[in-house]
């Protein structure tokens, strides 16, 4: 009888053109609004490294004065010093652990075509490529001892090597940068993880848009004293020169740790407590504000990647859509009101108020899935016109299989809702009167 | 075929209640062509809505086919009326926006029918009208007798065991009346009963019986001897309301 009530549906939607139209086209539009905001929010949100994302943590520690401290209040300070990311990658805490900082270097091309340019990189610490699952499509990532020894080797970005060699191998060649040699030892397969969460803060382009177009090794950057290129926030008193920066308390860098299990969450923060417990001995982390230990999901919530106005604008849309739904509703009685007389010769016929219940649930369904038609290709567009906006809202404009699955979801659920109502009032269309009123 | 004892329908409001139908008492029995009459307000519609299950009644009992109906949900009524009524209206009542073959098809989708069994169905009972070559045409392009014929060929393709009919040729002019009241006679000849709801008194004495209701009771009960094609005039002078 589905198939049956599936085939009165869709001819049903040609019983009224101008009333069918208007509906569908109604829910198209308060799905369509729908989607394209919640897209947006879903790439915002999306676990960028669902494999693990609930074994990698960032420690957030508060390692500022005491005075302005409001006990209780959330924790301004999100990077760390070089001493404490020094101590961390000496520990034997979790499987992995990596520092990351950004930096920027004058590139001198070997090319004459090619200009000097300033290149945006990472300098990171030997295990960040194993720890982000990060693709090589050449060559692979430096080892411990190159890390320890502070060999001049870079590994490329895909769009960086190809702009560089072409189509040619990259592995072996040289690149000067910052008066230095480094020898190109591995090129990354296409990776761009949304957001760029491995360096949320102070990632060139932003969260979501641009690119690392390089790595080198975290020591080597500062043996050769390469400076962050972002942020740093200092409280005390600082040498002179980098060597100042790093023995200062001035925060500047990211850390990761990598544990094997979620679980091991509690030890992991036990020792940073111990850690900041014993520091402040010496006069460090003078507020004992509690440490944080955050997994990526927490990390991005906490740094607020996802905008308080694209929640805004989500609940809007869906606002929005429930306008369209009452809209779609009143059309819906309208449309069921005038057949009474068929529910009344359908029921003559032996139909129950189940089998009447069914058909015109059923066609309200149909109604959705035309909806959820015409809201695809409305969303389609929204999408276009969203990404127009910016270079960030270019890369989060994108809609996936997900959001295209939630889009039929959301129209026949939403015509479904909005025809509860009008199907209940069929069921209750008294035979014996609609037959006589004929 | 149809029995009922003591029955009673009241229709309450706040203020009144009116009683539509008391005491009523009928017996029809298997192959039988029974015609009702009475004047209007009189309680006929109402007793044909209770016989054809489509209203529930106040008080009383009625057997249908020997099924005692009193009590049952709305899924066994569905059921029954699917199974052993076919219904025949004075407006035809066809489903405008289906084809003759799926206006057919209604009240054997409910019964739960193959499609072979169903196609089967739907081309015996538009032969046995006279419309197998049209079933794919729509109720609009049809004449008014025309139409009421789909709407009996809808009627038998359940192969009912009662047909229930509301003043199936009031909308009707007298030659295509005439033929639609010929075409009943020939499926009560078969062994369909039939009962039918008319004002007027011509095809009233076709029927092998004559109920006549007034204010909700059975008044008279009129036998007539069976006789398909009385003339007009003969027909005229046996009239109920002589």
């Amino acid at each position: 009888m589905i198939q049956y009530y599936f085939f009165l549906g869709i001819r049903s939607l040609r019983r009224n053109p101008v009333l069918t139209s208007l509906m569908v086209l109604t829910l198209a539009i308060g799905v369509a609004a729908s989607v394209s905001t919640l897209t947006i929010l879903h790439m915002m949100s999306s676990d960028p490294i669902p494999s693990k994302s609930d074994r990698l943590f960032v420690p957030v520690m508060d390692n500022s004065p005491l005075e302005g401290y409001v006990p209780g209040a959330p924790i301004e300070e999100t990077q760390l010093s070089y001493p404490d990311v020094t101590n961390f990658l000496k520990t034997d805490q979790g499987v992995r652990r990596v520092a990351v900082y950004g930096v920027q270097m004058t590139l001198e091309p070997s090319r004459p075509d090619l200009r000097v340019a300033d290149i945006q990189g990472l300098a990171v610490s030997a295990d960040y490529f194993a720890m982000f699952e990060v693709p090589f499509s050449q060559g692979q990532g430096w080892t411990s001892a190159e890390e320890k020894n502070a060999a001049k080797v870079v590994v490329l970005s895909q769009t960086l090597s190809e702009k560089l060699f072409g189509k040619e191998s990259a592995l072996g060649k040289r690149l000067r940068m910052q008066n230095n040699e480094y020898q190109v030892i591995g090129v990354l397969g296409k990776w761009n993880p949304l957001p760029r969460f491995t360096h949320l803060i102070n990632g060139s382009g932003g969260s979501f848009k641009g690119e690392d177009e390089f790595y080198i090794p975290f020591n080597t950057a500062t043996v050769v004293e390469i400076g962050p290129s972002g942020s740093m926030w200092c409280h005390g008193p600082m040498g002179a020169g980098f060597k100042g920066i790093l023995a200062s308390d001035c925060t500047w860098l990211q850390f990761w740790f990598e544990t094997a299990t979620a679980s091991d969450h509690t030890k992991l923060l036990n020792y940073l407590n111990a850690y900041t417990a014993d520091q402040k001995k010496v006069g460090r982390y003078p507020r004992g504000a509690p440490n944080l230990l955050l997994n990526v999901k927490e990390w991005m919530s906490f740094l607020k990647i996802v905008r308080n106005d694209s929640k805004l604008s989500a609940w809007l849309a869906f606002g929005f859509l429930l306008l369209c739904l009452v809209n779609t509703a009143g059309l819906l009685l309208a449309k069921f009101s005038v057949r009474s007389s068929e529910v009344g010769v359908r029921r003559a016929l032996g139909a129950s108020r189940a089998d009447i219940f069914m058909q015109f649930f059923i066609e309200t369904g149909v109604i959705g899935l035309v909806g959820g038609l015409f809201g695809l290709i409305l969303s389609f567009g929204g999408l276009w016109l969203i990404s127009r906006q910016s270079g960030e809202m270019a890369v989060l404009a994108k809609m996936d299989w997900n959001m295209l699955v939630l889009t039929f979801i959301l129209a026949v659920s939403a015509s479904v809702l909005a025809g509860l109502l009008p199907t209940w009032r069929a069921c209750q269309v008294t035979p014996a009167l609609q037959l006589k009123s004929q | 075929m149809l029995r009922m004892n003591n029955l009673s329908k009241v229709y309450r409001t706040h203020m009144i209640e009116t009683h539509a139908l008391r005491g009523f008492e009928i017996h029809v029995k298997e192959g039988e062509f029974v015609t009702v009459t009475g004047p209007s307000g009189s309680g006929k519609t109402t007793f044909l809505n209770i016989a054809g299950l489509l209203e529930e009644f106040s008080d009383g009992d009625y057997f249908l086919d020997g099924v005692n109906v009193k009590g049952m949900n709305d899924n066994d009524r569905s059921r029954l009326r699917n199974e052993k009524l076919g219904f025949i209206f004075q407006g035809f009542n066809l489903i405008p926006d289906l084809s003759l073959f799926d206006n057919v098809d209604v009240p054997l989708r409910y019964r739960g029918f193959n499609a072979a069994e169903r196609k089967r169905r739907i081309e015996e009972a538009l032969t046995q009208v006279g419309l197998a070559s049209r079933m794919k045409h729509y109720p609009a392009e049809l004449s008014g007798g025309q139409q009421q014929r789909v709407a009996i060929a809808r009627a038998l393709a359940g192969s009912p065991k009662l047909l229930l009919a509301d003043e199936p040729t009031g909308n009707l002019d007298t030659h295509m009346a005439r033929s639609v009241m010929e075409l009943l006679e020939e499926i009560n000849a078969r062994g369909t009963t039939i009962l039918m709801v008319t004002h007027d008194p011509e095809l009233a004495v076709r029927a092998q019986r004559n109920v006549h209701i007034i204010d909700g009771q059975v008044s008279d009960l009129i036998r007539q001897s069976p006789s398909l094609y009385q003339s007009e005039a003969a027909s005229a002078s046996n009239s109920i309301a002589a």
